[in-house]
This record gives C-alpha cells, sequence and structure tokens, in this order.
C-alpha cells in the first residue's frame, strides 16, 4: 500500500523532560494505524506534533514523500489531516451544523448560506453513515453523536488521515461499535486512520499494524495478524505481566474499625446505608465488591470523618467514635485515597511539591508553632524524596499537579496518604483512569501497607480488582451488605448473586 | 410628560448602547472588560478637547474612539499577549485613565478656570431646517447622528454574530478558544480586533456625553454608566437585541429619575437619582444566577498548554 504519512526522529521536550524521543511512524493509505502505550507514554504529545499545535524540537514530518513543516492546526487542516481529540473541540453554546462549519474558509462570501452547506454536510454524512441532526446545539446529543460530529468536522475539511485520540474513552459499548463500523467504512474509502488507546481488545479489533510507544520513545511497529495481546502487553509495559499473586491473608489482627448497623439517610437506596455492620482488621484488605452507587461512597465517607452517621455505633481502633470530623480521623491515622482525585484528591492549581505535604503542615516535621512558619527546606527535600520513592514523573515538584497524567496524580495521593503509615487506609476507586503499569504500582502498595499492618477498606466497581487484592469480600446492594465471602478461592457465582441483590 | 420621559429615554439609553456593545464585542471575544468606565471617561475628555479646538463634534467623537482604542491597548497587551488577570486590568483603567483624564483637564484650562462650554452635535431636524413640536417628528428626527448611528450598530451587530462565517468564528474565540483554534481561527487576533472595537465604541459613547449630551466636560461625567453597560451586556444575555433592550430600559429609569426630581415634593432628589443603579442591582439579582454568557470569559489563551 502507498505511504500517506512519515514521522522521522520526531523529538518534543518540555523543559528538560522529553515527553517524544525519536519517534518513528509511518502510516499507509486507507489503513488503520494503532499507537498503544500507558498514559504518558507520548502519544498525544505526538498528534500534537503532528496536528501542529506543538512544534518537534526535532524531527521531519513526510506527508506523501514530500517534507511538510506544520505550524499550525490551521495548516494541518489544509495538508488534509484531521484530529478528533480527547477532549471534544466542540463549542458547547453552538449548534452541530454551526460547529461543523466553523472556521470555513474554502467558500466565498461573508454570509453564512444555510441551505447549500447543510446539503454537503448530509452528502458527507450519508456516506459515511455518521448520522447527525444539525439543528441540535451541542449540548442536548449523547456523546457518541458528539464524536460523530468531530469526525465529519474534519472530513468536511477534506482530511485524508484522520487522528482519534482515545475515542472510546467515553463512549458505551454500543456506540464504541456504530465508531467501529464508521472506521471500517473510511478505510474502505481510502482514508487513514491513526487511532489511540490503551484498551487491548480494541486495539487486536481494529488496528492495521500498531506501533508501541513506551516512556516517550517508539518500541516497535507490528501487524495485527503477528501479535497476541499478552505480547502487547509486555511491550506496552516493558516487562512481563504477570496474574494475580498476591498471598491472601485469612487471620488478620485486631479490628481497626468496626462499624455495628450503621445508617445513613437509609431510605436512599443509592446513596445512603441499611443497618451496615463491618469489620477491618489489622493486615487485611477488605474489599467492598457491588455496582456503583449503591451506598459504597457513603460508607467510604463516614469512615473517614466526612459524614455523621444517622444511627449506629463506629468504633476506631477500639474506641467509640462520638464526633465526625475528618480531621478527628486523619489524627487517628486514617488515609484516604478519594473517588475523584481531581475533586477531593488533590488541589490541582497547586504544585506537586505542595500536595504532598499538604496533610502535615502542622507537624513539627514541617512547620515551626503549628504551620505559622513553614519549612521550606524541609518540605522540598521531603517532596523530591517522595518524588523518587513514589516514581511521580513530573518536569520538577514545583509543577502544578493538574498538568500531571492520572496515573502520576495518583501517585502524589499515595505519597501523601501512606507515608504516615496510616493504620487505616480507605481506598475508593484507587485505579479507575489509570493504566495497566499505574494499577499495578497502587496495588503492590496497598498490599505492602497491608503487610506493614494497616487495615485497608478498598471500594472498587472493577470486579478484577476486588479479585486480586481482597483478602474478603463484602457485598453492597442498596446500601445494605448481603454477604460476606473469602478472598482466597472467592465463590464468583455467590458473590455475582449478591452483588445483584438475591 | 410622557413624550418628554420617552425623548430623554432616547437620549439617556445612546451612550448606554455604545458602551454596553463595547462591552459585547469584548466579552464575545473572551475578555470581560469592567473597564468601560474608564474608557468612556477619556474619550469623553478628550472628545471635548478635539472637539473645542477644531469647532467639530464630529472630529471629537471620531478622536474620542481613536483615544479609547489607545487607552485599551493597555488592558489588550496586558490580558491577551501577557495572559494576565481581567478583571485586575479593567479596574487599573478604571482608576487611571479617569485620573489621566482630569490631569489632563487641568493642564490644559489651569486650575480653578470656570467651565468652559463647547458646541453641541447637531441635530438631524436642524440640519434640515425643521420645526416642529410633534412627538413623532420630534422623537425621529430631533436626535443627533450618533443615536443613529447607534442604532444602526446595534442592527450591524446582530446581523454579524447570527448571520456571517466572521460572527460565528468570533463567537467561538470566546466560547472554545482552543476549539476555535484548531479550526485554524487565530484567537489572538480576534482578541485583538475585539480590544480595538471595544474601545472605540466605548470612547465614542464617552465622547458621547460631551459633545451631544453636555456642553462641558466635568470629572466623573461617565457616572457608572460602564458598569450599567456591564449589567446590560448580562440582562441582555449577550445578543444585540437584548443589548438594546436592556439599554432602553436602564435609559428610560434615567430618564424618569430626572422628571421625577421636577416633580418632587418635598422628597430629597438623591432618592431618585438612585433609580437606575437599583433597578441595575434588582435586575442582576434577579438574573445573575443563570449565567449564559461565553465560556472562555475571563480565561486567558495560553497556546501550547499541555
Amino acid at each position: 500500500m502507498e505511504e500517506l504519512l512519515r514521522m522521522e526522529h520526531i523529538t518534543k521536550k518540555f523543559g528538560d523532560v522529553y515527553a517524544n524521543r525519536n519517534i518513528n511512524l509511518d502510516v499507509r493509505k486507507g489503513e488503520v494505524h494503532t499507537l498503544l502505550g500507558e498514559n504518558g507514554a507520548g502519544k498525544s504529545t505526538l498528534m500534537n506534533v503532528l496536528f501542529g499545535l506543538y512544534q518537534p524540537t526535532e524531527g521531519t514530518i513526510y506527508l506523501h514523500g514530500k517534507p511538510v513543516r506544520i505550524e499550525s492546526p490551521a495548516q494541518a487542516v489544509k495538508l488534509g489531516i484531521g484530529m478528533v481529540h480527547q477532549h471534544f473541540m466542540l463549542v458547547e453554546a453552538m449548534t452541530v451544523f454551526e460547529n461543523i462549519i466553523l472556521g470555513d474558509r474554502n467558500t466565498k462570501g461573508i454570509f453564512i448560506n444555510h441551505d447549500a452547506r447543510k446539503k454537503e454536510i448530509l452528502e458527507l454524512s450519508e456516506r459515511y453513515g455518521l448520522d447527525v441532526e444539525l439543528d441540535k446545539p451541542i449540548t442536548d446529543i449523547a456523546v457518541g453523536a458528539q464524536q460523530r460530529v468531530e469526525i465529519l468536522k474534519a472530513l468536511y475539511r477534506g482530511a485524508d488521515l484522520l487522528v482519534l485520540d482515545e475515542p472510546s474513552a467515553a463512549l458505551t459499548d454500543q456506540e464504541v461499535e456504530g465508531l467501529f463500523d464508521i472506521m471500517h467504512k473510511l478505510t474502505s474509502e481510502g482514508k487513514s486512520i491513526i487511532f489511540i488507546s490503551h484498551k487491548m481488545r480494541e486495539v487486536l479489533h481494529i488496528s492495521d499494524r500498531i506501533t508501541i510507544l513506551r516512556a516517550g520513545e517508539t518500541v516497535c511497529t507490528l501487524n495485527r495478524g503477528d501479535t497476541t495481546g499478552e505480547e502487547l502487553a509486555n511491550l506496552m509495559i516493558g516487562r512481563e505481566l504477570t496474574p494475580s499473586h498476591y498471598e491472601k491473608i485469612e487471620n488478620p489482627g485486631e479490628a481497626v474499625v468496626a462499624l455495628e448497623n450503621v445508617d445513613y439517610d437509609k431510605n436512599s437506596k443509592h446513596n445512603g446505608l441499611n443497618g451496615v455492620t463491618l469489620t477491618v482488621g489489622r493486615g487485611e484488605i477488605v474489599g467492598i465488591a457491588g455496582v456503583d452507587g449503591n451506598g459504597q461512597s457513603q460508607l467510604a465517607q463516614v469512615v473517614t470523618g466526612v459524614l455523621t452517621p444517622d444511627a449506629g455505633r463506629v468504633d476506631l481502633k477500639g474506641s467509640h467514635v462520638a464526633q465526625f470530623t475528618p480531621n478527628g480521623f486523619i489524627l487517628e491515622s486514617v488515609s484516604h485515597i478519594p473517588e475523584d482525585r481531581n475533586k477531593m484528591g488533590l488541589i490541582g492549581n497547586m504544585s506537586v511539591r505542595d500536595n504532598i505535604v499538604l496533610k502535615s503542615t502542622d507537624t513539627p516535621q514541617f512547620s515551626a508553632a503549628h504551620g505559622l512558619f513553614l519549612k521550606k527546606k524541609a518540605i522540598r527535600d521531603y517532596a523530591l524524596k517522595m518524588q523518587e520513592k513514589y516514581d511521580i514523573r513530573c518536569s520538577s515538584i514545583d509543577q502544578e499537579a493538574r498538568n500531571l497524567s492520572g496515573g502520576n496524580q495518583q501517585k502524589i495521593i499515595l505519597a501523601r496518604e501512606l507515608e504516615g503509615k496510616p493504620d487505616l487506609l480507605v481506598a475508593v476507586h484507587p485505579t479507575r483512569g489509570l493504566d495497566i503499569g499505574a494499577t499495578r504500582f497502587v496495588h503492590d502498595t496497598m498490599i505492602e501497607a497491608r503487610d506493614r499492618g494497616c487495615g485497608v477498606l478498598l471500594i472498587s466497581a472493577d470486579f478484577d480488582e476486588i479479585l486480586e487484592v481482597s483478602d474478603r469480600i463484602v457485598v453492597m446492594f442498596e446500601g445494605q451488605v448481603m454477604g460476606v465471602f473469602s478472598g482466597k478461592n472467592p465463590p464468583i457465582a455467590d458473590i455475582s448473586l449478591a452483588m445483584a441483590g438475591k | 410628560m410622557i413624550s418628554e420621559v420617552l425623548l430623554s429615554t432616547v437620549r439617556m439609553a445612546t451612550p448606554l448602547i455604545f458602551l454596553a456593545l463595547a462591552e459585547l464585542y469584548s466579552q464575545r471575544a473572551g475578555l470581560v472588560h469592567i473597564g468601560l468606565e474608564g474608557l468612556a471617561a477619556i474619550g469623553s475628555l478628550v472628545g471635548f478637547l478635539v472637539s473645542l479646538i477644531t469647532g467639530s463634534p464630529m472630529l471629537g467623537v471620531v478622536a474620542g474612539a481613536a483615544a479609547g482604542i489607545l487607552t485599551n491597548m493597555i488592558f489588550a497587551y496586558a490580558t491577551i499577549t501577557l495572559c494576565a488577570e481581567q478583571i485586575v486590568y479593567g479596574m487599573a483603567i478604571n482608576i487611571f485613565a479617569p485620573a489621566l483624564a482630569a490631569f489632563i483637564y487641568r493642564v490644559y484650562f489651569g486650575a480653578g478656570s470656570e467651565l468652559v462650554q463647547v458646541g453641541l452635535m447637531s441635530t438631524l431636524s436642524q440640519s434640515l431646517g425643521i420645526q416642529s413640536d410633534n412627538f413623532i417628528v420630534q422623537l425621529f428626527l430631533d436626535q443627533t447622528p450618533m443615536v443613529y448611528l447607534a442604532y444602526i450598530l446595534v442592527i450591524v451587530t446582530v446581523i454579524y454574530f447570527n448571520r456571517t462565517k466572521s460572527g460565528l468564528n468570533y463567537k467561538a474565540v470566546g466560547e472554545y478558544p482552543k476549539a476555535a483554534a484548531t479550526l485554524g481561527i487565530n484567537v489572538i487576533g480576534v482578541k485583538y480586533v475585539a480590544s480595538i472595537l471595544c474601545g472605540a465604541l466605548a470612547g465614542m459613547g464617552g465622547a458621547y456625553l460631551t459633545t451631544c449630551y453636555a456642553n462641558t466636560y466635568v470629572d466623573g461625567n461617565v457616572a457608572g454608566r460602564g458598569f450599567i453597560a456591564l449589567a446590560a451586556v448580562i440582562f441582555g444575555r449577550w445578543t444585540g437585541g437584548g443589548v438594546l433592550l436592556a439599554c432602553l430600559f436602564f435609559g428610560f429609569c434615567d430618564a424618569l429619575q430626572i422628571r421625577l426630581q421636577v416633580g418632587s415634593f418635598g422628597i430629597p432628589y438623591q432618592f431618585f437619582q438612585m433609580i437606575p443603579y437599583v433597578a441595575t442591582i434588582v435586575v442582576l439579582a434577579l438574573l445573575g444566577m443563570k449565567k449564559a454568557g461565553p465560556k472562555g470569559v475571563g480565561k486567558a489563551y495560553l497556546p501550547e498548554e499541555r
């Protein structure tokens, strides 16, 4: 097949950090070429270079065999490159039609010729099976439809090469099927697609060729037929992945936290607790399984002191809790990995360094006179130590936390919550949105805390994760505990029934 | 009496329309500008001086617009190129520009001199030589060219934002600059154009006060109109037509308070003077909860942000 695009020796540096280093990629006409890599492997950076949003520090891009300099998105569009960003570039206040014609330079006149433009768009949408409602505002259509608008937008501008940046991340399974149909249609019409993903199943399903990136560099390019999911996973994270080999504990120590008949807003099926009795012992991981929104969130907030239960008794390390305040629980060495790391776990506009010490600024280690004067040097040294210990990848510890990838943000939280050697760790969806390597790191860290004698309450909607690390599995349904199961050789059928409320 | 109030409404609403359009063009490009008061003050002084020196109120208005543009370039450079906080620089313009205007006035005329007066722009009926006491004739013909210009600008604005490709691109810059940039729209360029339009319109709004409304310049003559115009943009839901109606409403409140002052029986006139400002607060309190403005307003645009 004819070559459409070749990127040679692309390097992009941000400060001293290499986001891309000597990357090579070639895309043929009519193929789906997947870029596979962990979060932060440099996929998005490479695509932003291709689209003219970033200028490469070194390297050359060839289109149809000729070297080109892409200095702006406008130029990329002119060269026939269309990009569907992971976060859609749609103006919400405008209609589908307005979004598609936005920035149009190909037609004459100063006024918008609605009829003519609509006819053109409808022709395109029929040809590629991109079904959209032109007169609806963007806010009124589903995510899948918004994605179709993005693809249509690129095609309307004459794109021959489409970049789809993690297009399936926000879609339902059905919508993903629809997307794949569209991708087939596009390639059969001679368009080329660069598909970015880290979902193995999808990659093996849709790709013609796969290029693997790791830590900003190209590992290799493979044909789909010549590889397996296992090989890809290993190449992607750069080491062998072994299935769950955590040793399960059966005799935990004394209870760190004990709940007895705890109620919270008990008439609410999805956001309440109804007579919950539960203990977490020293040195065990209790996994709360259940479909999201059956009171797990409230349970986590009760055992971290955010919510005060309506009825029932909570004992922390053997003593009755009278007052529920987050600070009271922190003083009792309870750590919390909250469900939404951006809203509850981190202060995005503050630096990595400040986020790491956020909880301990009153301690003599970091300040004089209970937080009145901060010991800048001690904080800095400590943050540098944590950056190394938890492998937090950032350009410097002064970088704002919001600019880090999800995995690295979670590592900041782990560093802050686990370094104080807590007696109880409450981890809520600790690996949501993380890639394989980062997930593994989080699991290892939790097991380590357990082996040190910490009690861990793990709440997760990912059943595999629960099975992987839990010593005991508690199933919740509509605010009630439906059953407690052993984590060693767990009875999967019984657990599934309990999760369905039976 | 009603006809009197309505005639007065048109006169009072006109500077508000200029100022509100200035704000509309600025916000539609994502720049919230609370410094209209300052731009209008400098426009009002420069308009006055040029009109006094040349004897032409028209030239005064043009000069006022130019002064508004120049002053607004400080705001534009700081907020667009240097990505500074828009509210802070808007406030800075509000403090700096009226003081500069007062300073220039004192340097030019000397301290303690009596009020210098200048001839006002003639109305259309004066130019045409028509004299009539008929209300309709007065309403439509007894107005300065600035009034007609204000309404023409409103119509142009409505067409521009709703019917033209360029207007659509302009709005996209205020809503989601990054998306606009990926479509090849020059975001920085549009923002500078917006600042030029904003400066010109605000300067003209200020110059109206000294070339068409009062025949002299006094410090503080803008009297909060910059802020009322800001409210009018919110009240008018960021559309040309809405802004016009909002300005007429606030203009009416102003006209009403002047009329009531005349006929007041023992009530301190300050209470009537409060009417436009109280109306502004009430309107904003009623509408303020539903924020519907451009989404990118107030945020700096950095091209290579990760």
